[in-house]
């Protein structure tokens, strides 16, 4: 049974849920305190240790019945059970001299399986197709096709004229037409469960490839792609890959901050606090020391930009448990605040509209004019406490650098970051601005995938 | 505590709860390897309410923590009791005196206080939240951590170290070991995603509506008076709903309202008029309301359409037979 539950875990992780080296032990441990005999609660313990995601208990529950359920191939039966000990003597004796001469050792594999009942685990029998067909090597597949393929490469129909030359061999020796007759059938019968496993793991091994690929796709790759390879992408995925991505940033901001000492001491606050007790400080009040930041989030939305300020707003936003306060600004020709889009659509469904929000169109970005707008109309959305993040390859086709506006932002804010995915040779050329304003910031990232744009963005919480 | 499975069965269900196969396999699980549950699954369910009739039904003391926004370590873990400390600070003053007797500086002045300090900042004086609570106790508990999702991701960093040794340090008084190892029920509406640390500490249920049946034998339960018939058309008319597309499907809390209300308004059977001065017991909003109306109109035009056709068959089969009668 452990090897059993062992093949089953594996069967999940390769559709996809992920289970650890501790949740595997746990279900050994649970099986064994629930036991076996009644399936539902068998079920239940390891579906209990087995499965923390919602969205992963379909899988499970698919599988569960391919492993422990009806769909398990049939146990094979002994042929020549019911003959005489002389005449099972004989049997065992040609099946020996046949099985010495046998070649090639796949189908003397299987013939032996089929003729004494000793059949293969699933594991085994996936082992077995590893090493002897091209089925399990194949990527995508229809699965009665890729059977057939994988029964052609094992000689399979060449059983039936092996079983043939085994009877004639007994019949010669003398065992009688009956005792023949019900071996035979016994041994087809092995035959079709065999057939049957064999389909079944082919059908595994399909959906296995399958699941690494799609496993593959959404979270390490597209990590990795440029982003203007992803602005096609489907927003669903985007989505799924953000929460992913902002889930792990969370935790790691948790833990991070919860290893940090517990903050300095806060003067004022404490004198507030026991003004009640007549200025005995019993109750010292300590500076969190991790406040959340109040972001003020100012984006490019020209055409090269759009998917990257897409996936910084939507992080921005699958982390808003994590900052105090929010004001997201876009710019192109003109600028404009988008904070009511925010509040009024999804993430996902406010990215799309917030481009319309500006004036512009190719070769118009006016970053210079925009910065002097900002300082004009929208210094309400910073204080000493703001981080201000620019996100923008710094190009300006239509006026000049405007330090003056930058600093002034700078000035009033707690910091000014900036980041461009455009590569640093090509800050400071041409229509290029950021060699003006890259100084002025406390720090600019690089940010040409996502695993960078999640690296600057975890750097704003302390 | 359980011998076997069947035994929570019939112990919950002793606590007026009806447990499926999941639950109760669940709760033996956790009773005998020590591990949390994670309860996650819709509203009104009954996450909360196993945590209740588990407690209840191994003679524990249930402690509950509720979880909210902003919810940190002090609240959950322990508070001063500042005044406390002052009114003993005011009524020991002739102490401290005493204490400060001959002192010159100030520096010396704040070197004694300071070697008092475990007088004022000693278990007399603390507040123990629900997670010191459950860590002190002497008995034998089951502690509720209810909506674990609305907390932030910090605090559950912290709710992981704590339940993974059951030991809470308070700076003040050292390191503090539960004497007995508390049962855990910690529940989620899945508003957001929890770490994957906390998850596989938990031996994760998913609960969802119960069956049909369940529900009949839950409403038997909790509405017992309601007629047998109504019963199993209320629960019909419920487990339709859940399959429709609506905002907010009703819970097994709405079915028993609803159940009460039946029951109150003395009603026979489900007829349009009944269901129509009590549906809004189970739906909460105007959209899901009108869809489901409409739903119910088109169900009764098809009842009379296969009324009348039966009505019609019956007649003609009556026919046929006369028929062969007559021919015998
Ligand atoms: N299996 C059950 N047996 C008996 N009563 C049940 C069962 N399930 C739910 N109930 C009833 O439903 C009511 C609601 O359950 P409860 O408050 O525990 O739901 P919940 O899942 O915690 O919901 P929420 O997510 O809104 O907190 C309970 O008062 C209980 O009476
Ligand atoms: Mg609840």
């Amino acid at each position: 049974m452990d090897q059993r539950v062992v093949d089953f875990i594996s069967a999940l992780r390769a559709r996809g849920v992920r289970i650890s080296l501790a949740e595997s032990i746990d279900a050994m441990r649970c099986v064994e305190v629930a036991g076996i005999a009644d399936k539902s609660f068998f079920r239940s313990a390891l579906r209990a240790s087995l499965v923390k995601e919602p969205r992963d208990l379909p899988t499970f529950d698919e599988m569960f019945p391919r492993y422990f359920g009806v769909e398990m191939p049939p146990p094979l039966q002994q042929p020549g059970g019911g003959m005489s000990p002389e005449d099972r003597e004989k049997l065992a004796q040609m099946l020996e001299q046949m099985l010495a001469s046998m070649t090639p050792e796949q189908l003397r594999r299987l013939f032996e399986a089929m003729m004494t009942g000793q059949g293969m685990s699933n594991s085994q029998m996936r082992q077995f197709l590893n090493e002897h067909t091209s089925a399990m090597q194949m990527t995508t597949g229809f699965q009665p096709w890729a059977t057939r393929r994988a029964m052609r490469e094992l000689q399979f129909d060449r059983l039936e004229q092996l079983l043939q030359e085994l009877l004639d061999r007994l019949r010669e020796a003398g065992v009688s037409e009956e005792a023949l007759q019900q071996m035979a059938e016994a041994a087809r019968e092995n035959r079709e469960a065999l057939a049957q496993q064999i389909g079944q793991e082919v059908g595994n091994g399909l959906l296995q490839h399958d699941a690494e690929e799609r496993r593959r796709r959404p979270a390490e790759d597209l990590q990795d792609r440029a982003f203007d390879e992803l602005a096609h992408q489907d927003v669903d995925d985007m989505r799924t890959v953000i929460n992913r991505l902002a889930a792990q940033l969370r935790t790691r901001i948790a833990l991070r901050q919860k290893r940090a000492s517990k903050g300095i001491l806060d003067a004022k606050s404490t004198i507030r606090a026991n003004l009640r007790y007549a200025g005995v400080p019993l109750d010292v009040r300590h500076r969190r020391k991790h406040l959340k930041p109040r972001i003020t989030v100012i984006c490019d939305v020209s055409g090269s930009m759009r998917a990257v300020t897409g996936f910084m707003l939507m992080l921005v936003y699958a982390l808003q448990d994590q900052i105090s306060r929010t004001r997201p600004f876009v710019y192109y020709r003109t600028i404009a605040d988008v904070q009511a889009d925010f509040q009024q659509l999804r993430p996902e469904e406010a990215i799309r509209v917030v481009p319309e929000r500006v004036k512009g169109g190719p070769w118009q970005t006016s970053l210079g004019a925009c910065l002097a707008t900002f300082t004009r109309d929208h210094l309400d959305a910073i204080d000493r406490r703001t981080t201000v993040i620019f996100l923008g390859d710094g190009d300006d086709h239509l006026s000049p650098p405007n330090p003056r506006d930058f600093e002034l932002i700078k000035r009033r804010s707690h910091r000014v970051v900036w980041f461009n995915p455009e590569p640093p040779y090509r800050w400071g050329r041409e229509d290029n601005h950021m060699h003006i304003y890259g100084p002025l910031c406390d720090a600019v990232h690089h940010v040409s995938n996502l695993r960078q744009l999640v690296a600057a963005v975890d750097g704003l919480f302390g | 505590m359980f011998n076997a499975i069947g035994e929570v069965r019939t112990a919950l269900s002793a606590e007026r709860y009806i447990p499926s196969d999941e639950i109760a396999t669940t709760v033996f699980l956790a009773e005998k390897l020590g591990k949390p549950i994670l309860a996650e699954g819709p509203a009104g369910v009954g996450k909360t309410e196993l945590a209740k009739v588990w407690a209840a039904a191994t003679n524990r003391e249930l402690i509950r923590l509720q979880c909210y926004e902003g919810l940190d370590e002090t609240k959950a873990l322990y508070e001063w009791e500042y005044a406390k400390q002052l009114l003993y600070t005011q009524l020991l003053r002739d102490k401290l005196n005493d204490l400060l007797a001959g002192v010159t500086t100030l520096a010396e002045a704040a070197d004694r206080l300071a070697s008092e300090e475990d007088v004022f900042f000693s278990s007399r004086f603390m507040l123990p939240r629900p997670l010191l609570k459950a860590v002190t106790s002497e008995r034998p508990v089951t502690l509720l951590i209810d909506e674990i999702d609305r907390a932030d991701a910090e605090f559950e960093a912290f709710l992981l170290e704590v339940l993974s040794d059951f030991q809470v340090s308070v700076p003040e008084l050292g390191t503090i070991r539960a004497r007995h190892q508390p049962m855990v029920v910690l529940t989620s509406n899945n508003t957001r995603e929890l770490s994957e640390a906390l998850k596989r500490r938990c031996l994760y249920l998913h609960i969802d509506y119960p069956s049909a049946d369940q529900e009949l034998q839950i409403v038997n339960l909790k509405v017992p008076g309601l007629p047998p018939k109504l019963a199993q058309q209320a629960v019909e008319m419920v487990q339709r709903l859940r399959g429709m597309d609506l905002k907010k499907h009703p819970s097994v809390s709405e079915t028993i309202d609803w159940a009460r209300a039946l029951l109150e308004l003395n009603a026979r059977h489900l007829d349009r008029a009944v269901v129509e001065n009590t549906l809004n017991v189970l739906l909460k909003f105007e959209g899901d309301l009108q869809r489901a109306r409409r739903a119910m109109i088109r169900d009764e035009s098809d009842r009379s359409r296969r009324e009348r056709d039966e009505s019609g068959r019956p007649r003609r089969e009556r026919d046929d037979e006369g028929g062969r009668y007559r021919g015998n």
